[in-house]
């Protein structure tokens, strides 16, 4: 084994590739490109791009919504609405007539902006479905049709754009579907929550699967997959929080922690580990502390802790070493 | 003065940049295993998942520790004894850091992690319980044990940050520092100045020190130090931002200049627009990210600030001005960058170099984007006779709410 020590000096990645260069490892063309990356020559903009462009499509929503419902009386229903259909018309009108041919596998954007253009498009119709249904309650009591709706209408131009930004709106759309709008989760853990959390989770978790089984974009399934975990996790906890029946919850918990760990080893995905570990340890650590009085308490914590990292360190010992 | 050898850590980034660069194409499978043979790393690291979750049990075990020995041999204790223990556990907590890093050769592992962590906070709690008792008070009537326990969290943070060259304690040790000049004085505009004078003093010294480093593995630990630093003293600058009567109250909140006499007020405004450029400057001229980050950032919070500032009239199409105009910028810039020889100009270029970028954004806009709809969608003004449609809180796709 070689340690690279150079003259007393650790090698920078310079004079390794000089090295390289000099043995032949690497060509003269490889060589100009690496060390001019290694230099910043050239220095790519396209993460700070892409920032701007995202923080800037939220920011000029955000305006637009919280602009049409403070003034549509001011502006008019036909104005507000013919605006927000002009930019939908646009966003949409640009996405279609540029998107790449399909195919089941992922597809690279056609451009940088190509992604956040449908994005916004998305976007603006969500504002727009809002102010139509507040102005004229065409589907009054039956809000969630419209979720389900848009959920369709989302996952369709996800998977027909392969976007990852619609797609976790129509997945957001379909929680509010269910009833699972994330702000109201601290305020509403109850009975009802908890089934239509479950019943979300394990939905989106198995078309998830499903869609990877039929080769259907399969680099969406983690998206999927890590979304379905959380609010099963949580509505689970909920349920093991709660009086009553508490101790089928816990079950249902160490059946899930089992299942994510499992999965997150088989597949060297570290997430499900982590969540199996957390949860699994704050479900198991509110039912064997109850009644315990302080000395029991900090006691079982640094007992269950020393359990937990001893197994923590042996599966990154054993599967995750490499970052 | 390194808790790892140096070749380890060039190693690593070595190993880093070859994976990311076969994953490019820039380098061929069997190229890239052939390198990487030869940048061998003895340090144990692990993904970081795992590093965020046993980072959660080491900390839960130490504390329960610690806890468990009060329980059980130190109980109604005077408080200067609990923190004299307190200070020893700080001495072990670090120690056993030290172990971890040079028998076990953790690297990044959590474990070492969350030990400085606890050296750090017994260390405060400890001085603080030691000295508090009869001790001397500040001619502003504050008590000097926070004074030296703020001092010791500080000195003590940076140390960790240059030993172990973890970020986070850098920016610790400048939170630290922000609870320094209440002590010395109870004028708010000389207190900002302390601040900003302290980031600044920080400033200098690491722009001092980087340039040794320029191509090694601690460039990036100085590119964040530094970036933090501008960000510090844009904050410490920034009455809007930094004075706590107003940070409470978000976009719409009324100046509070009272504090403040006039002099002072309209300089820090100058100041405000005179930093981003500078910041954005000196980040394009080094190709730091980082930096170009903090000078992006602080752009921003000045536009954001400036109707703030002048006492203006706030708008609620105001965001939607400022993301039209970020929008309009990121196309100029992509589209000025992408008609030059090759795709660069100045030696910059829009397109993706690295895989870590497609990375980031995927997991960013996967976790923002579920939280996304709720911010884009805010409450309508209480205050407005005009409101017409309720929601504010809708999820994806209006999702909920009363719409």
């Amino acid at each position: 084994m070689l340690r690279c020590v150079y003259h007393g000096y650790s090698m920078t990645i310079l004079t390794r590739l000089e090295q390289w260069i000099e043995r032949e490892i690497i060509s003269p063309e490889q060589h100009a490109l690496l060390a001019g990356l290694s230099r910043g020559e050239p220095f790519s903009v396209f993460l700070e791009l892409n920032i701007l462009l995202y923080a800037g499509i939220l920011l000029f929503v955000g305006g637009l919504g919280w602009t049409v419902s403070t003034w549509s009386q001011q502006l008019g229903d036909v104005l507000v609405l013919s605006l927000l259909t002009l930019i939908l018309a646009a966003c949409f009108w640009y996405s279609f007539c540029r998107v790449p041919d399909w195919s089941p596998k992922e597809v690279a954007s056609p451009s940088l902006v190509f992604d956040y253009v449908l994005y916004l498009g998305c976007l603006i119709w969500t504002v727009e479905l809002a102010y139509i249904e507040n102005r004229f309650q065409i589907l009054s009591g039956q809000a969630d049709l419209y979720l389900l709706a848009t959920a369709g209408l989302y996952f369709f131009l996800a998977y027909r754009f392969d976007n990852r930004f619609v797609l976790s709106l129509a997945l957001t759309s379909l929680a509010g579907y269910f009833g699972l709008a994330i702000s109201h989760w601290r305020s509403n853990q109850n009975a009802e929550y908890r089934q239509y959390a479950i019943l979300y989770s394990l939905m989106v978790g198995g078309a998830g699967a499903f869609l990877e089984r039929q080769g259907l974009k399969p680099h969406f399934f983690g998206t999927y997959l890590n979304i379905a975990a959380n609010v099963l996790f949580w509505a689970l906890l909920s349920g093991i929080f709660e009086r009553l029946n508490h101790v089928v919850w816990f079950l249902f918990l160490l059946a899930a922690c089992g299942a994510s760990l499992a999965w997150g080893l088989k597949r060297r995905q570290f997430s499900f580990v982590a969540y199996a570990a957390f949860y699994g340890y704050v479900g198991v650590s509110s039912m064997l502390l109850r009644g315990l009085r302080d000395f029991a308490v900090v006691t079982y914590f640094l007992v269950s802790g020393v359990a937990m990292l001893v197994m923590l360190v042996w599966i990154a010992r054993r599967f995750g070493r490499e970052q | 003065m390194r808790a790892y050898h140096a070749t380890d850590e060039e190693s690593l980034l070595t190993r880093s940049l070859l994976k990311d660069w076969a994953g490019e194409g820039f380098l061929s499978e069997s190229q890239q295993q052939q390198m990487q043979q030869e940048c061998v790393c003895e340090l144990r690291r692990t993904n970081i998942f795992l590093r965020l979750v046993i980072f959660f049990f080491a900390l839960i075990i130490v504390g329960a520790a610690v806890g468990l020995f009060f329980l059980v041999f130190l109980e109604r204790l005077s408080q200067q004894t609990i923190g004299i223990f307190l200070l020893a556990f700080a001495a072990i907590s670090y120690v056993a850091a030290e172990l971890a890093t040079s028998r076990a050769r953790l690297y990044r592992y959590g474990i070492e992690e969350a030990l400085v962590v606890c050296s750090v906070g017994f260390v405060c709690v400890g001085m603080y319980f030691t000295l508090s008792s009869g001790s001397v008070l500040f001619s502003s009537g504050r008590n000097v044990a926070e004074f030296l326990a703020a001092v010791a969290g500080s000195i003590l943070s940076v140390w960790i940050w240059h030993r172990f060259g973890l970020p986070y304690f850098f920016l610790g040790a400048m939170i630290f520092a922000v609870w320094l000049p209440p002590y010395w004085t109870s004028s708010a505009a000389a207190r900002h100045v302390a601040v900003a004078a302290l980031y600044a003093a920080g400033l200098l010294t690491v722009m001092t020190v980087r340039p040794r480093h320029r191509f090694t593995f601690l460039n990036q630990q100085y590119s964040i130090a530094e970036a933090l630093l501008w960000f510090g003293i844009y904050l410490a600058i920034n009455l809007q931002l930094s004075d706590s009567k107003v940070s409470g109250q978000g976009w719409f909140a009324a100046p509070a200049t009272s504090e403040f006499s006039r002099p002072i007020y309209w300089t820090t405004w100058a100041l405000i627009w005179c930093l981003p450029p500078v910041v954005l400057a000196r980040g394009l001229r080094l190709k730091d990210r980082f930096v170009i980050a903090a000078g992006s950032i602080v752009a921003i919070l000045t536009l954001i600030t400036n109707k703030p500032y002048l006492g203006g009239e706030r708008h609620t199409w105001d965001p939607m001005l400022l993301g039209a105009f970020l929008i309009f910028f990121a196309l100029v810039i992509r589209r000025w960058l992408a008609s030059g020889p090759n795709e660069i100009r100045h030696g910059f270029t829009a397109r993706r170099l690295s895989g870590k970028d497609k990375v980031w954004i995927n997991t960013t806009t996967t976790v923002i984007g579920l939280a996304a709809p709720n911010a884009i969608a805010p409450s309508p003004q209480a205050t407005s006779p005009d409101v017409q449609f309720g929601g504010g809180d809708s999820g994806g796709g209006g999702a909920s709410s009363d719409w």
